[in-house]
């Protein structure tokens, strides 16, 4: 497996266009100590939210074009034939592509994370605030970012298996990113006097989309990064066992439908 | 034991609302460990549905297929393997050495030998000075010189190939031919699709040819040469002096021979005229058209 690792990763490193969205997030980075300075009082919170969203969006970006493309375009451009023409299992192309992407995304949200250090000290050096920042929940926020997308990779990996044409694993992907960011809020919504009056059923439906959706809500740290507040261990487990489940159970599910599925 | 076997082996694609192509039906056949076998038939008859078959691309419908004795869905089916995909497509960030290191890779060899290997393959494909290129700017004959020399790095005892003259110029056919000659002295299995008979007289043991799917001919390509033989172009000198050429049909060879000779002519050559390949080629799968529709 470890082969088609490095090659996955030396294809990305090969790309112009990763590089070209990896300037365009350093650019944006760049513009945060001055655009923070805009909010007169906030600055370093304003620049650590700023930072990590910047962090968020890229990978964003880069989960959903690398995750839809990796099989559906190796299919499309016919790789796949003199792939798994050798001796290679579909489980560990399928588990060694989605290792590159997984490392690769962790590389990039490691880069960002540091950079994006370097560019809250600096405005905060402009504009001193009260209290130092955190830079551990920083970190540690920026991390819950590179999970929570290498998760949303795994879904695009899972819709690309699937699909003959970018759409699905696109679009897919995007969807389960909208949705899964706002299902705890909907779950919450359901739960409250409000929704009283709903029909059952469509209460039912939206708690089996809650219940299938990843919740992606339980890796933002933004709000304990930005004001410094104390992290709860257990809490922070949960999601990091979540995390593993519902990994394994898509990567489980992509392997199945991929060896199923006539090239 | 066979390098492959087939039995009753069949593919129904599915395609759109329900559209079915019945790519193959019921195939039987086993190739021989050493052997060279072609594989002919017209465009779409049903070769590189049966190639993908055999190298784990699509699922079977029904039937199992082996290679050296394992099934086709388990990889370690492939270990013995060298495959050439039809129309190869590589990848375009890589360049060669990097491809055949990869190759190397999934198939266990150790470094050094890879190293070795490739530079050999790269060089008896001339390829070697155009190695280091990303193989994005190869041109599709390079592109199906270095997918060939994917398929020979690991020395694989069974090669597969799907069309593998595809794209190349006389000096690659040439090449290709070669090779497959090559390996058959080192008692290596060859399986290879074509739909250009000439390659087959030069190098196959044995033929198959597939019509829509269905197999209807296997031959041994040396008997086939031989009853293939319609009559003899007779030379001979009359006894006057001069040159005459007569074909004579087969049955009526010895005949005429006796009557010539009784003349006082004396022979400069005779030599079988044969039925080619193309004819015999066309001839089946003309009849089996009929037969299908
Ligand atoms: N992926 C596919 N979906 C639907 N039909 C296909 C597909 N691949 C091949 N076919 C059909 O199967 C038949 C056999 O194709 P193929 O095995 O590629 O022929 P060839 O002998 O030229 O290699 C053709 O009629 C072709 O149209
Ligand atoms: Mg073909």
């Amino acid at each position: 497996m470890l082969p088609i690792i490095l090659m996955t990763m030396r294809c990305f490193l090969r790309d112009r266009i990763l590089f070209a969205l990896l300037g365009a997030a350093g650019l944006l980075l760049l513009l945060i100590p001055a655009m923070s300075s805009f909010s007169m009082r906030q600055v370093q919170e304003l620049s650590i939210t700023l930072s990590l969203s910047a962090n968020s969006f890229l990978l964003l970006i880069l989960a959903t074009l690398l995750g839809s493309a990796s099989v559906w375009g190796d299919i499309e451009r016919r790789y796949t034939a003199g792939l798994l023409g050798l001796p290679l299992s579909r489980r560990s192309y399928l588990l060694g592509k989605f290792t590159g992407i997984a490392v690769f995304l962790l590389a990039c949200c490691a880069i960002l994370a540091v950079a994006g250090l370097a560019v809250i000290a600096i405005a905060k050096s402009q504009y001193p605030a009260a209290s130092d920042p955190q830079w551990w929940v920083i970190l540690l926020a920026s991390a819950m970012i590179g999970l929570k997308y290498v998760l949303l990779a795994a879904f695009a990996m899972f819709f690309s298996t699937l699909s003959t044409s970018f759409f699905l694993p696109i679009f897919g992907t995007l969807g389960v990113y909208f949705a899964g960011t706002a299902s705890q809020e909907v779950f919450e919504y359901l739960n409250s006097d409000i929704a009283e009056n709903l029909s059952p059923l469509v209460k039912s439906c939206a708690e089996a989309f809650y219940y299938i959706l990843p919740n992606f809500s339980a890796f933002d740290l933004k709000v304990q990064a930005v004001y410094g507040l104390p992290l709860d261990a257990m809490s922070l487990l949960g999601t990091l066992l979540y995390f593993l489940a519902y990994l394994a159970v898509l990567l489980t599910l992509s392997v199945w439908l991929f060896e199923r599925r006539d090239l | 034991m066979n390098a492959i076997e087939i039995k009753g082996l069949s593919k129904t694609y599915r395609g759109k609302r329900g559209a079915r192509v019945e790519a193959l039906v019921d195939l039987n056949l086993d190739v021989k460990a050493g052997e060279v076998f072609g594989f002919l038939g017209p465009n779409g008859a049903g070769k590189s549905t049966t190639i993908k078959l055999l190298t784990g691309q699509l699922r079977l419908n029904s039937g199992c297929a082996m290679l050296f004795g394992v099934q086709v869905s388990d990889p370690d089916a492939r270990l013995r393997l060298g495959y050439l995909p039809e129309n190869p497509s590589l990848h375009g960030h890589m360049n060669a050495w990097e491809h055949l290191r990869f190759v190397g890779q999934i198939h266990g060899l150790d470094a050094q030998r890879i190293k070795r290997d490739s530079q050999q393959i790269l060089e008896l494909l001339e390829l070697d000075k155009d190695a280091k290129r990303p193989v994005k700017g190869y041109s599709k004959g390079m592109t199906q010189r270095l997918a060939l020399a994917v398929a020979l790095l690991p020395d694989p005892d069974l090669l597969i190939l799907d069309e593998p003259m595809s794209g190349l110029d006389p000096l690659g056919r040439a090449l290709v031919k070669d090779i497959i000659r090559d390996a058959k002295g080192r008692g290596k299995t060859v399986f290879f699709s074509t739909h250009i008979t000439s390659d087959i007289e030069a190098v196959c043991d044995r033929i198959g040819i597939v019509v829509r799917g269905r197999l209807c001919a296997l031959e041994n390509v040396a008997e086939l040469l031989r009853e293939g033989v319609e009559g003899y172009l007779v030379r001979y000198a009359d006894k006057l002096g001069c040159q005459h050429e007569d074909l004579i049909v087969r049955d009526r060879l010895r005949e005429r021979l006796d009557s010539l000779l009784a003349s006082g002519a004396t022979l400069d050559a005779i030599e079988p005229h044969r039925r080619d390949m193309e004819a015999y080629f066309l001839q089946t799968v003309k009849d089996a058209e009929a037969c299908l529709s």
